[in-house]
């Protein structure tokens, strides 16, 4: 029996019955994270998660996570376990403290087994771009499909069957567009819900804990865990965490969800769509309304540049402090500016680069105006139109991605298309809101895996997990593991 | 707005400290173009500039302070942990002053 491809709960029922013992788990999943062949893994913590089994406290054992292992993106900082955010400006650097989201799954007794790759510095959505080279689509034995980024790692762990949960970060769809891609459970909460104290900052204003796992009532509990005002960041929330599993066995009865109509026009792939549409008339004849609702497609088709623009004008601040002289790599210089500026050069990758030249070039003073405040404005219209359809609807539902994992060698799709613009990118209007959004696998295409997207009000969680339960029920398409014969 | 040239990305690359090669520059020079037109996408929304810019998702306030209790700060030894050139407790670094 792999207990490794049940859900959380399954494997405690399993730890409860004697079945498996967190040890044997932990040792099971260690050994499958030294086999992977999808590039997931930065760091295997073999020493580290050992010492913790060792030291489980079995009062604890009624916990859901007690001996659960899980991986964590590698942009959170972990006590003495090597951090890079897949970027070699950060090679060999070791935090000296731990993030919260760290934090609170070890105090439960979740076993960190290893951190996971991502596209460099969390700036990506293919997977490609991290230090180790490119993270593999466990679904496609052939090793030439994308699992997404950019917590590219994190989904092919969890997709693969090493772990049945594993932590990302959603900025513009980190978590939700790779989820689709491997046929797991994406989620990110309100923005404020959880925590980020040592989580690797990229864009402050949209940037989200978020999280994979193999079902919706798993995603709840973990969200139960990591919910709740933190002190060390000053934006998370005050308001009181909920019982997020309380209405899972809701019917839809009465729930009115709204289809975006700009959105599911410009899906081409038509077995997706159908699929999608069939979901949807499955959900009305369980009594849900479901309406199709209009959006200018001028600001639909915005969503892109604004995102980028204002993502790649924060990050230029934020990622400010790689200078190479407190951490990291240290290259030669006859003063301490060209010591950093040599760092810099050489610790970025030129996809990085290009994004923080993006996100310069749009705060110079003679283009602050017209791009990155214009930006800013922009969002404010997007996120008064989303939440006035979220005023008369309880959820938003869309197809998350417009097609399959796409191949890695695939000609990148036209960049001003509606496809590409909207179809592709509209996952980041819940960042730009801060709301919580979920994907959830929807169907498959000549074997792969695509999902579909709800998104509800802020704080809200309680709800959304109610309706994307009975989603999840419409399809039968939960706990789903890739198969293993790479 | 500034046009975009080999020199401006240059200017906006120095002014956060990294450099890149010519042919990068080139190479995003000509990404430039559609990175443009995407950008003009937004100027397209009638009365956007009517609209204040958005900063955070929501209004998040904090008006409290928190208790003045001492807490324990970073330790010297865990500071300078990560640091390459470290002597007598201090980072070196080239002589700023002559």
């Amino acid at each position: 029996m792999d207990y490794l491809k049940l859900s959380i709960s399954e494997i405690h029922k399993a730890i409860l019955a004697g079945e498996v013992s967190p040890k044997e788990l932990i040792l099971s999943a260690l050994k499958k994270a030294h086999e992977d062949k999808n590039n997931a893994f930065e760091y295997i913590c073999d020493k580290e998660a050992l010492e913790q089994v060792e030291n489980l406290n079995e009062n604890q054992k009624n916990n859901l996570l007690y001996g659960i292992p899980f991986v964590l993106k590698d942009n959170f900082s972990t006590k003495d376990i090597p951090t890079t955010g897949s970027s070699n400006i950060l090679n060999g650097y070791v935090p000296i403290y731990s993030s919260e989201v760290y934090l609170r799954l070890v105090e439960q007794g979740a076993i960190l087994i290893g951190k996971t790759t991502m596209d460099e510095l969390a700036m990506g959505g293919t997977g490609t771009t991290g230090h180790k080279g490119v993270t593999y689509n466990p679904w496609d034995k052939t090793n030439s499909r994308l699992v997404g980024g950019s917590s590219c790692g994190s989904a092919a762990a969890s997709s693969a069957g090493i772990v049945p949960f594993a932590i990302g970060s959603d900025t513009g769809d980190s978590v939700r567009k790779p989820a689709s891609y491997v046929g797991l459970v994406g989620f990110k909460p309100t923005w404020g819900r959880i925590s980020r104290y040592g989580m690797f900052p990229f864009a402050t204003s949209l940037d989200h804990v978020a999280f994979f796992t193999r079902n919706v009532e798993d995603s709840a509990t973990i969200l139960k865990v990591l919910a709740g005002r933190d002190d060390k960041d000053s934006t998370s929330s005050f308001k009181p965490v909920d019982d997020y599993c309380s209405q899972l066995n809701a019917n839809l009865k009465g729930k009115k969800i709204a289809l975006i109509k700009g959105i599911n026009d410009c899906i081409n792939d038509t077995l997706i769509l159908d699929t999608f549409n069939k979901v949807v008339e499955l959900a009305k004849q369980e009594g849900a309304t479901i309406d199709l609702v209009e959006i200018d497609n001028k600001l639909l088709k915005a969503i892109y540049p604004t995102y980028i623009v204002i993502s790649c004008a924060e990050a230029t601040s934020n990622n400010a402090n790689l200078d190479g002289i407190k951490f990291g790599p240290r290259a030669e210089g006859e003063s301490y500016e060209q010591i950093v500026f040599n760092n810099r050069t050489n610790g970025f990758s030129e996809l990085i680069k290009r994004r923080f030249v993006i996100g310069s070039y749009s705060l110079l003073k003679e283009n602050q105006n017209d791009l990155f405040l214009r930006a800013q404005r922009c969002r404010h219209l997007i996120v008064n139109t989303i939440n006035n359809v979220l005023d008369e609807y309880d959820a938003i539902l869309t197809p998350a991605t417009p097609s399959v994992a796409p191949l890695i060698s695939s000609v990148s799709s036209d960049k001003l298309s509606n496809e590409y613009l909207i179809a592709d990118n509209h996952l980041a209007i819940a960042n730009f809101g801060g709301l919580p959004s979920i994907t959830i696998p929807c169907g498959f295409e000549n074997g792969l895996p695509f999902g579909l997207n709800l998104t509800g009000k802020a704080f809200e969680e309680t709800k959304l997990y109610s309706i994307a339960k009975r989603f999840e029920d419409i399809t039968g398409l939960a706990n789903i593991v890739a198969k293993e014969d790479k | 707005m500034k046009p975009v040239t080999k020199e401006i990305l240059k200017e906006s690359a120095n002014k956060l400290m990294f450099d890149m090669s010519d042919e990068q520059y080139s190479a995003l020079l000509e990404e430039f173009d559609t990175i443009t037109k995407q950008m003009e996408l937004i100027s397209e929304i009638p009365n956007v500039d009517e609209i204040t810019p958005m900063v955070f998702p929501f209004d998040v306030t904090n008006d409290y302070l928190r208790e003045d209790v001492a807490q324990e700060s970073l330790k010297r030894d865990d500071a300078l942990k990560n640091a390459k050139d470290v002597v007598d407790g201090q980072i070196r670094l080239p002589k700023v002053v002559g």
